[in-house]
């Protein structure tokens, strides 16, 4: 390997840590439900890319500026964070883990198949923040979009971490996840505290898939389907429940990927990853930050 | 006046015998089913296709319809299926087809589909020691190369991407000499995008081009920084991308953000559509893609405007499927096909055996030849992004 194999390898990796933040910012989502419902919500990505796409609808017609198109991307994946609760959740026996699960399997191909029968399918121009600024650090470049969604996605992180643990609605949460049913015999209502997890991962996840749009310059629902599995593989290599886990897995998935795609080529490079998860599965079952809290 | 009353009515009732035969006359009709992608990433294909179908229906009927081999007119309808670009649905959607009165099919979308479709067919007709499908199958959009001589039973009205892609490295070696190195970009997981990368390359070094390397990536990939770089490093004059519109517009993106500016860019045939312009024109602008359909002609005008008001677009797909419609009225005519519940199987035979004996068609470029192996050699040209639209550039014909 000569220099300019190490400076490109170096770049690579580089780009894709920067870029693992929109999986850090989807592996945050899944880890929220996961640790309050213990439940997956597998149509959370496919939500995330339909709340961006829901803002470029809302804003149609309108030459509004990128931010102003982010925070309608953040409202609608509020809403249709609430919307998935009620759909794939409130009426179906939470008991029964099966139930949910295939609930959100069918709103993941429910919400592509709306994507698709509203536009045809074809991939539309998403709005991007600094997307011409490129900074210069010796041999390396660093992108500015990138960098934007990064800074954003830690951004995300502390707010969320502010909201968990130094505000009331942040308590009743932890104590919902940790000992629902003392919680509710201490008054906390667990429907409440569960539709305001799905609304608020929800904001987070209209965010990961505006960034996602802003990072790639398009939306496609062909998005939807590799976002969740890369959302699934952060959380469960950060661990299951682990908001600090979700943004390190997030990087490390990011920046491996092109690691492995500089390397091994793009045939080879999702075994590899694959390959991680399994690793993870067997000698470290509960991620990089295994949950320590204990449960009904 | 008791008789003056009888003849009355009874010249009353012979004018209404009369008027219900002519009403039945002109009320038959001739469903024609197409099928391809409805739902999924390529909806748009199966859309731009159906709302082709019955652009050309409309126009067919405007001139009276087309002449059943009793003599009567009928009108043409379409009805289009939604095969969800698999060939398992696609399998099950013909099977669907045929079992009704339909003697012909339009479709699929896509070639996995097709190749897997086409060998449920009879392979070859009148094998009677062969008990795959009797049914007579024209592809509008499928494109891989070569797939309609798996089947005697199935035909396509798609352009030759190796003819094109032959005569536009040709063109562009006449055109500017100066450049001598090419760098490829190919959609790995898609059938289509890797069979043209192949003509691509193949064509190119039968040109004098030296291929400078490639770079590979998925249809749903998210990041190209990786292979982008690659192709700076080769810094090659030409960039040719086999890809779909989502990854071609990442690819150029990513170029422009890496500064990557190659001398000519050439794209995949299936790119020189709206999705690209819609996804990036600025980064697109200049790229080079043949294509066997421009609105450059009266009858392709017509054809786009028609197509638009069905809610397609026209491109060198779905103006595939607009030429499909007139093909099959005009063998309809020249076979005799008589559209009934019980000469079916008889007008398929008809309907396999009139398409498998053209020699030409009319396009809507020009006229349209047919090759033995059931394949057609289509007119094309050039067309560059310019200004946010597609624009010729150049046609080889003239």
């Amino acid at each position: 390997m000569d220099l300019l194999d190490l400076i490109d390898a170096v770049q690579s990796v580089a780009d894709g840590v920067l870029f693992g933040a929109t999986y850090a910012l989807l592996g945050i989502g899944f880890t929220l439900i996961f640790g309050v419902m213990h439940k997956l919500n597998l149509s959370y990505a496919a939500a995330s890319i339909g709340a961006a796409y829901a803002s470029l609808l809302i804003l149609a017609g309108i030459e509004a500026p990128a931010i102003f198109v982010f925070l309608m991307a953040a409202v609608a994946g509020g809403v249709i964070g609430g919307l998935v609760y009620l759909i794939a959740f409130k009426f179906i026996p939470l008991a029964n883990p099966l139930a949910t699960l295939m609930s959100t399997v069918g709103l993941l191909l429910l919400i592509d198949e709306i994507i698709v029968h509203s536009t045809a399918g074809v991939p539309l121009n998403y709005p991007a923040l600094f997307s011409d600024v490129i900074i210069p650090m010796g041999p390396f470049n660093l992108r500015g979009d990138l960098i934007f969604v990064f800074a954003l996605g830690c951004v995300c992180m502390v707010v969320l971490l502010l909201l968990l643990y130094r505000t009331k609605l942040g308590l009743a949460t932890r104590a919902v996840s940790q000992q629902p049913i003392a919680s509710e015999l201490c008054g906390i209502s667990i429907t409440h505290v569960n539709v305001l997890t799905f609304v608020l991962t929800g904001v987070v996840g209209g965010i990961a898939g505006a960034m996602t749009g802003a990072a790639i310059g398009m939306l496609s629902p062909l998005l939807s389907l590799p976002l969740t599995v890369k959302g699934l593989i952060v959380t469960v290599i950060g661990g299951l429940g682990s908001i600090p886990g979700a943004i390190i897995a997030g990087l490390v998935v990011g920046g491996l990927e092109n690691f492995f795609q500089f390397f091994r080529g793009v045939s080879e490079r999702d075994l590899y990853i694959m390959l991680l998860l399994f690793a993870f599965l067997i000698f470290r079952p509960g991620g990089i930050f295994p949950t320590t809290a204990g449960r009904d | 006046m008791r008789n003056l009353t009888v003849a009355f009515a009874a010249l009353l009732a012979g004018m209404t015998l009369s008027v219900s035969e002519d009403a039945f006359a002109q009320e038959r009709t001739v469903k024609i089913t197409g099928f391809g992608a409805k739902s999924g990433v390529v909806r748009v294909f199966g859309i731009n296709s159906e709302a082709a179908m019955k652009a050309g229906a409309e126009e067919i009927n405007k001139t009276g319809g087309v002449t059943l081999g009793d003599g009567t007119k009928a009108k043409l309808t379409v009805e289009f299926l939604d095969d969800r670009c698999n060939a398992e649905e696609g399998i099950s959607v013909v099977r669907r087809i045929a079992s009704t009165d339909a003697f012909v099919a339009v479709g699929p979308t896509c070639s996995n589909v097709a190749e897997s479709l086409f060998g449920i067919l009879q392979k070859k007709a009148g094998d009677a020691t062969d008990s795959g499908l009797q049914f007579p199958i024209i592809a509008d959009v499928a494109a891989k190369g070569g797939l309609a001589k798996i089947s005697e039973w199935s035909f396509r009205n798609v352009p030759s991407e190796f003819e094109m892609y032959k005569s536009l490295f040709a063109w562009v070696k006449s055109q500017h000499p100066n450049l001598k190195t090419i760098y490829g970009g190919v959609e790995k997981d898609f059938a289509h995008s890797n069979a043209t990368f192949g003509v691509m390359k193949s064509q190119a070094e039968t040109n004098g081009f030296q291929i400078a390397g490639s770079a590979e990536w998925l249809l749903n990939d998210t990041t190209f920084s990786t292979q982008v770089r690659e192709m700076k490093r080769a810094n090659a004059d030409i960039v040719a991308i086999s890809a779909h519109p989502f990854t071609t517009c990442g690819v150029l993106k990513e170029m422009e953000r890496q500064g990557v500016k190659p001398k000519l860019l050439i794209g995949l045939t299936s790119s020189s559509s709206i999705e690209t312009l819609q996804g990036c024109a600025k980064q697109a602008e200049g790229i080079i893609i043949p294509t066997s359909f421009a609105p450059v002609t009266p009858e392709a005008k017509k054809a786009a405007e028609s197509v638009a008001k069905f809610g397609g677009s026209a491109d060198l797909h779905s103006a595939a499927a607009y030429e499909i419609m007139f093909i099959l009225k005009d063998v309809i005519q020249q076979q005799k096909i008589m559209a009934k519940p019980d000469t079916v199987q008889a007008d398929r035979v008809k309907m396999r055996q009139g398409l498998a004996g053209l020699k030409e068609t009319m396009g809507l470029l020009g006229k349209v030849g047919r090759t033995a192996d059931r394949e057609a050699i289509k007119p094309f040209l050039y067309v560059h992004a310019k200004g946010g639209s597609w624009q010729v550039l150049h046609k080889p014909s003239s």
